[in-house]
């Protein structure tokens, strides 16, 4: 039985209702309205102006090239002294379809020879293009002013090649500056998937490491583009191109002094390690060396597989920058957390001695000091600062502080925190406890644990520029303000200053200036009376600073060499810089932080240069120590 | 016996028409992504019809699979599926691949899905489920929690951001609303403030290109008299709706509905223009003037629109568009695909897909008006939506009237994602209707 939709049924047999229905119909006249509506259109387009786009089609249509913006150059603190700049370079194109068929072999031999390539080399960089396109390709970048001259001098018999200028990246001041800088490179598919809403195209040039990948929006600048018609084939038709100008990359100056920074490079000499000079006050850092280093311009210039392989596999890392992206034990320079947490929690009266006898029983093992029998003697807390006595440490660590109060003060000084460097991938370092140690190995935190961290040994992970700052909390009374390499951002073209980088507080802590102050006369005592008296001896500036030596496994007769320390010890906070040197224990044992560091306060202070500054110290004949010094 | 009699049943009301024309789109589909990877010299350089072909078959199978079992069945898991889609967008938006800067696809290796692709089809049956067994509720609570189940993926998938995928969620929720029997007021109040926050969003980019400065644009741009703006608007609306419960008149119903609309879009929009860049917005009002940034996305516009001039009556040939060939026309497999259909065969060839399309919207609209189930009714309204509105922007977009949103074209465009939704849903609106004459 059928029975027909009329519209007084509340409910018929497929269970439509009036409403219901009405809806539906609502919906039908939509889909039929817009469908009318799209076919209309499409009608119009196609038939009815049909011939006028296909007359766009087949005759002009648009072509797009991008025009690139110039990158922002980057200068040290004066900005004087140009550090990555872009110098003027050619790229040599060539569009198949200009040259006649017969010609082509000919031609591609001769501009192979003009440009000392294969020509092997240009047909492979032809592959995958038609054989008569008139798309321009690449065949080579960096061509020198000369070769385009040749070039030019000849064009008549050179159809279809043309040049264009495409400036490429020159570092001007290599070495350790690299680590600082980076380098740029072509955007590769990974990295544009990521900043494909950055305004980013598959041709950008974008910096890959340093500097240059942190501050890659700014420097990077606007690319502009030009829109010309061409008939199907990419031919041009001669019409003004439609052009956006591009807009300029900004300017960068850095902190870094230059002359320091060289200063800095050569007291640290070729040893694997890094040195740190920053201004407490306010983060600005002055210097940042990192040994070995490596020539940047190898990725924009040269761009030899050979080169670049030889880096990546060089066991020394020289891409690593080890200021702040390696981490190592802090040694002995843990101890200035050590001593001020001592003093804050007033766990054990500064004065009262322990004995050092050169050892200490500790469960069922036991602990050297480094010097051998009969020990240090009785330390109190500034002759165990000063002579870096483990003993001393182990026992109040242990006895009196515990691994909580240990681990509390030094994440208060910034261990195992982010460093907030405007530099990328730069490491927080680690600071364990007890909990930490549970969860990880499913053993329990022991007494050793907290001996080995009251020394800066055991599982405790720093960057040099950890304990940079580290020494910086120390000088401003408890503050670390963030380490920063940018200074200003300025007008490519005006130069004048956009931006200036303020100072910004990264840590504070709430420990009372006396124990600050107690803290500063310790370690000015550290290097007047302390074991590393002769090379900290300096007429010029009066430095205060801690010594370490760090236990390095599978190494027996070297250790990783630290020296943290700041200077003038009496002079105004705005003046004070903090040196860090470390010098890994791979090389040969020389005890060389201290003797660095002294070389670089004599530098700065004294305005010498390297040579000078080692013959004031008398530093040009040294004895290699035979022995472990602390 | 009555088993048998069942599954005889079920292949009487097979429905042969939708199935016609769901392998034609999907045929179509492919012989067009295969062209649009052959290069000028006629060279294919892309094997990404050969992909699409594997998507297309095992789409078939979830189709089937997914028109066997009784859709009613589903009702008890789906709050917690939905939940599981709502764990899954946040764990995309953290860990998630890029694809064209939004996070918005999961994948092992180089196998990867979208799951706000997919959520489409868990959304509406979530909607469904919730309004079908909400009936008894006031209106406003059931638009309230409707509003919840829309704002939790949508705000996910903004998020990521994916402003196209997003976008569709909407049109869904109005429609569905629309059948639930909500009343009109609830569903023009969302309209328009989607309408507003969208206008809000657009102007000042649009009077930016256009170098036009007028007090709206002031209120737009200055933050601070935005904020003003706000807050006086919102004070009205609460003053309107104070007056409301105190003297019960018309006049103040209507003047804290309409303030209110209009602090909410101006807020909404606020947070637009955070999340949204500049040239994203563009490409949201480009196909008004391409002109405007001829170089930047309107020359999407301007290529397509060629291409599809450029066909004419009987097209150029299979294989024979030269817009797409010689590579002027962007995303010609994915997006764009119409474009390059349009080029090579022509108005009549486009107009046997639009028939195609058609009559897919068709069969859906008689089935809905055959049904008793109401779950199953509010499921094929949303299907319905989601397949006409991908429809309208699409094809809009690729002919120059609607805005660039990066929605793929259903069926024919190249995508598992994609295709695998709209087979989903294809397989779910044949179960629904095997069981139509069911309570």
């Amino acid at each position: 039985m059928q029975i027909t939709t009329n519209s007084f049924d509340f409910k018929n047999q497929y269970g439509s209702s009036n409403k219901k229905n009405r809806k539906l119909i609502l919906f039908l006249i939509i889909i039929c309205v817009t469908f009318i509506i799209y076919v209309l259109k499409l009608f119009s387009m196609q038939i009815l102006e049909g011939t006028s786009y296909k007359k766009k089609s087949r005759n002009i249509s648009s072509q797009l090239k991008s025009i690139p913006a110039q990158r922002g150059e980057i200068f040290d603190r004066d900005a004087q002294e140009p550090l990555a700049i872009n110098i003027d370079s050619f790229a040599v194109d060539i569009r198949p379809g200009e040259i006649e068929p017969l010609k082509r072999d000919t031609v591609i031999a001769k501009i192979a020879e003009y440009l000392s390539l294969t020509q092997e080399e240009i047909n492979k960089k032809l592959e995958g293009y038609a054989k008569a396109t008139f798309t321009p390709i690449e065949i080579k970048a960096n061509v020198s002013f000369g070769e385009i001259s040749n070039i030019a001098e000849n064009i008549t018999d050179l159809p279809g090649i043309s040049w264009r200028s495409k400036p490429i990246r020159n570092y001007r001041i290599t070495q350790s500056m690299s680590h600082i800088i980076g380098y740029v490179g072509d955007i590769t598919k990974e990295e544009l998937k990521v900043l494909y809403n950055k305004g980013y195209s598959n041709r950008s040039i974008i910096g890959k490491t340093g500097i240059e990948k942190q501050y890659d929006l700014l420097l990077q600048g606007k690319a502009g583009a030009e829109m010309r018609t061409v008939d199907v084939h990419g031919k041009f038709i001669l019409e003004a191109p439609k052009i956006t100008p591009p807009v300029s990359g900004k300017n960068l100056i850095l902190t870094i002094d230059n002359r320091i920074q060289t200063l800095a490079e050569k007291a640290l000499g070729e040893r694997v390690g890094a040195a740190i000079v920053l201004r407490p006050h306010n983060g600005e850092i002055l210097a940042m060396v990192s040994y070995p280093s490596f020539d940047p311009n190898i990725f924009t210039i040269d761009k030899t597989t050979e080169a670049i392989n030889a880096l990546n596999n060089d066991k020394n890392e020289p891409l690593l920058n080890r200021a702040i992206n390696a981490e190592y034990a802090p040694a002995s320079t843990f101890k200035v957390i050590m001593g001020t947490a001592i003093l804050a929690e007033q766990a054990f009266p500064p004065d009262k001695t322990i004995e050092c006898r050169g050892f200490v029983d500790y469960g069922d093992r036991v602990f050297h000091c480094h010097i051998g029998a009969p020990g240090h003697g009785p330390m109190d807390l500034q002759r165990g600062l000063a002579q870096s006595c483990n003993v001393y440490f182990w026992t109040v660590g242990t006895e009196y502080l515990g691994v909580d109060i240990i681990h509390s003060y030094a994440t208060e000084f910034g261990f195992g925190k982010s460093l907030g460097i405007d530099l990328p991938a730069s490491l927080k370092g680690f600071m364990p406890n007890a909990r930490w140690k549970e969860r990880k190995y499913h053993e329990k935190w022991l007494g050793g644990d907290t001996m080995n961290i009251s020394i800066g040994q055991g599982y405790t992970r720093v960057t040099p520029l950890h304990v940079a700052n580290m020494m910086a909390m120390v000088v401003n009374k408890g503050k670390i303000y963030k380490p920063h390499l940018l200074k200003e951002i300025r007008d490519p073209q005006s130069k004048t200053v956009i931006e200036t980088t303020q100072k910004e507080l990264l840590l504070s802590s709430n420990i009372e200036a006396e124990i600050w102050e107690t803290m500063q006369q310790n370690l000015r005592y550290t290097v007047t009376d302390g074991s590393a008296q002769f090379p900290l001896r300096n007429k010029v500036v009066k430095i205060a600073g801690k010594t370490g030596t760090g236990e390095v496994e599978n190494i027996n007769d070297s250790w990783h060499s630290w020296f943290v320390a700041y200077g003038p010890f009496d002079g105004a906070v705005e003046d004070m810089v903090v040196v860090c040197v470390l010098v890994e224990a791979t090389n040969t044992w020389e005890w060389w932080a201290p003797y660095a560091s002294n070389i670089i306060f004599q530098g700065i202070f004294a305005n010498q240069d390297y040579d000078e500054a080692v013959d004031a110290l008398g530093f040009k004949y040294l004895k290699k120590p035979r022995r472990r010094q602390e | 016996m009555n088993i048998l009699r069942n599954k005889l049943q079920l292949l009487e009301r097979f429905d042969y028409l939708l199935l016609f024309c769901v392998t034609a789109l999907t045929t179509i589909g492919i012989f067009f992504i295969y062209s649009s990877g052959i290069n000028s010299n006629g060279v294919s350089v892309s094997g990404e019809y050969v992909k699409q072909i594997i998507f297309a078959s095992t789409g078939f199978i979830l189709m089937i699979s997914f028109a066997l079992f009784d859709y009613r069945k589903l009702k008890r898991f789906i709050p917690t599926i939905f939940g599981g889609y709502i764990v899954i967008l946040l764990y995309t938006l953290f860990f998630g691949k890029y694809v064209n800067g939004a996070r918005s696809w999961l994948g092992i290796g180089k196998l990867g899905v979208q799951p706000s692709e997919f959520g489409k089809i868990i959304y509406i049956l979530c909607l469904a489920w919730y309004l079908d067994r909400s009936t008894t509720v006031s209106a406003g609570v059931r638009y309230f929690y409707s509003a919840l189940i829309l704002g939790m993926p949508v705000l996910l998938i903004l998020a990521q951001p994916d402003m196209g995928t997003a976008s569709v969620y909407i049109p869904i929720f109005l429609t569905m609303l629309f059948v639930a029997d909500i009343p009109l007021k609830y569903i023009i109040v969302t309209l328009s403030i989607g309408v507003l926050s969208i206008l809000f969003t657009v102007l000042p980019v649009w009077y930016q290109s256009t170098e036009t400065t007028n007090f709206l644009f002031k209120i737009l741009t200055a933050s601070k008299l935005r904020f003003i703006v706000v807050i006086a608007s919102t004070m009205i609306a609460i003053i309107g709706f104070a007056g409301l419960i105190l003297y019960k008149l018309k006049i103040y119903s209507w003047l804290s509905g309409i303030f209110g609309v209009l602090s909410f879009s101006l807020l909404l929009s606020t947070l637009a223009q955070k999340v949204l860049k500049d040239y994203q917005i563009k490409r949201l009002i480009v196909f008004v003037n391409p002109d405007i940034d001829p170089l930047g996305s309107g020359w999407n516009i301007i290529q397509s629109k060629i291409a599809i001039g450029s066909g004419g009556i009987f097209g150029q040939g299979f294989l024979k568009g030269t817009q797409s060939h010689y590579q002027f026309l962007p995303q010609q497999s994915t997006d764009f695909i119409f474009g390059i259909l349009a080029e090579e065969i022509g108005f009549l060839g486009s107009l046997f897909v639009f028939l195609l399309f058609l009559t897919i919207f068709f069969r859906i609209l008689y089935l809905l008006r055959t049904i008793k189930n109401t779950f199953g009714y509010y499921i094929g309204v949303g299907i319905l939506t989601m397949f006409f509105f991908h429809f309208v922007v699409n094809v809009g977009m690729v002919m120059g009237i609607m805005p660039i949103t990066g929605i793929p074209l259903t069926f024919l465009s190249y995508g598992g994602s994609s295709l695998w939704t709209a087979m989903i849903s294809v397989g779910i609106l044949m179960n629904i209707n095997f069981r139509r004459l069911d309570f």
